[in-house]
């Protein structure tokens, strides 16, 4: 099969994070290996660079815990990337901004739990909120771009003005205001984070009333869950077309989420494969590359190279076979199973369920049965 | 500003946020920004390598140099894409 070119590249530089963020979509059972050094990683961006890829976000976890950080930044630059750094903001400080900036850091994602310290410190389960605070203040000083990453769930979801008013406050050009997406521990942890349909069309009209208010000022991006719609997202533009992602152990993704959710397929390692190969041959990136690999009522669907099908990770986790029409999709015959989740989460029964917080990665990881 | 606010005095430059490079593969122009790539024509490639600090009539005369269009037309033409590019927070108008 004939493959795409990549434009971007997840660098997860690892999976270590000073925050424990219930909705993380992180594995909740890290691969037990070690990080790919400094000398792996320019040789992943070289690969790239050289497939085509223009931008890269530098993710993790927590990227920042990374030494290497403004070296591999540097390398990127050069390999004319664009970088973008995805972070928590936690060890963000005045010298370490300045390094990256000299690095060539072109744009800086920070994210925040909530608007205020008490309930976004409980949601990281660190005391991370004021430090994120500051370390918006150094980015802008900077002269780097700032753009807020809010996850918003259940616990938060209320707060929608507030956080748009603290985005405006802090010079931010760009805002995402993201319903967590259930994978990795958010799905863990789905009973006490999805939000109730009353808490989603609130903030459907705030997160509409805020883009129209802020247009010349601030580029507002507002995801539904989607659970709550009845077709599924176009997920990464189609398997194995725009983006990759490289884990923190050089695993080859399609998408970040990929190798938790989908465990029967099997991924490619930058350890024993160029990347080039990896992208354009492996079985991983060609098993639901293009429309071939559909099943109906995809496959005879007009929406069938607007949507892709939508998600495979979802189709996974909910179905049990990612070659399924993601269940989302209100013509899937596995719609049910979503039905169930949103009776249940907006039934008065509901209660206030607990999350789990994500914990670091460990030699040997507890058992968490679903 | 609206493309009717551009006047031969306003001032043209890249958003700092915005990279203007050539794309290796394509041969092409392309602005990068933060989640975002925009691939150029060959017209919008030529007005944004002029955003630079420098003023609309200096861009204008400046492709009027490269271009073999009537006046009316260029001055329309940059006016309009300006105000695109402004509108995406791709350049910045003073």
């Amino acid at each position: 099969m004939n493959a795409p070119r990549p434009y971007a590249l997840l660098a997860e530089l690892t999976y270590r994070c000073p925050l424990h963020c219930p909705y993380c979509s992180n594995p909740t059972h890290a691969p037990n290996a070690r990080e790919l050094t400094t000398d792996e990683w320019k040789r992943v961006i070289a690969g790239a660079a050289a497939l085509g890829v223009l931008q890269i976000g530098f993710s993790g976890g927590e990227p920042l815990v990374r030494r290497d950080l403004a070296e591999l930044i540097r390398n990127a630059r050069e390999a004319g990337l664009y970088t973008n750094l995805i972070t928590s903001g936690i060890g963000l400080n005045r010298d370490r901004v300045h390094a990256l900036r000299e690095a060539g850091l072109d744009s800086v994602q920070l994210s925040f739990q909530s608007d205020e310290s008490d309930l976004a410190d409980r949601i990281a389960g660190a005391r991370a909120h004021r430090e994120k605070l500051e370390a918006s203040a150094h980015v802008r000083a900077a002269g780097i771009a700032l753009s807020l990453n809010f996850v918003l769930h259940r616990q938060n979801i209320d707060r929608l003005p507030q956080m748009i008013a603290l985005a405006e406050e802090l010079g931010a050009q760009r805002v995402e205001l993201a319903n967590a997406q259930f994978y990795g521990w958010a799905f863990v942890n789905r009973a006490a984070l999805l939000p109730t349909r009353q808490q989603i069309d609130r903030a459907l009209q705030v997160a509409a009333e805020a883009k129209a208010r802020l247009a010349s000022r601030i580029d507002i991006f507002y995801v539904l869950p989607d659970y709550y719609q009845t077709q599924p997202k176009p997920c990464l533009n189609g398997w194995g077309q725009r983006y990759l992602t490289v884990n923190p152990v050089g695993d080859v993704l399609p998408c970040p989420t990929a190798a938790w959710a989908i465990p029967d397929l099997h991924f490619e390692n930058v350890r024993t494969r160029p990347l080039e190969w990896i992208w354009r041959e492996s079985e991983s990136f060609n098993q639901f590359r293009g429309t071939d690999w559909m099943p109906e009522p995809c496959r005879s669907c007009p929406r069938r190279e607007v949507d892709f099908g939508g998600c495979r990770c979802q189709a996974a986790l909910l179905t049990g076979n990612a070659a399924n029409t993601d269940p989302v999709c209100e013509l899937s015959p596995d719609r049910a199973r979503v039905e169930v989740v949103l009776r249940e989460i907006n039934s008065s029964s509901n209660g206030e369920p607990q999350w789990l917080y994500r914990t670091n990665p460990q030699p040997l990881s507890i058992q968490i049965s679903n | 500003m609206d493309s009717h606010e551009i006047c031969a005095a306003t001032r043209a430059r890249l958003a700092p946020q915005v990279r203007f490079q050539l794309d290796p593969v394509t041969r092409k122009s392309v602005l990068l920004y933060p989640e975002g790539i925009l691939e150029l024509n060959e017209t919008a490639a030529d007005i944004l390598a002029c955003c630079d600090g420098r003023t609309f009539a200096e861009i204008v005369e400046a492709l009027g140099e490269q271009y073999d269009v009537d006046c009316r037309t260029l001055l329309s033409d940059v006016r309009q894409a300006l105000a695109d590019l402004r509108q995406r927070k791709l350049v910045e108008l003073t």
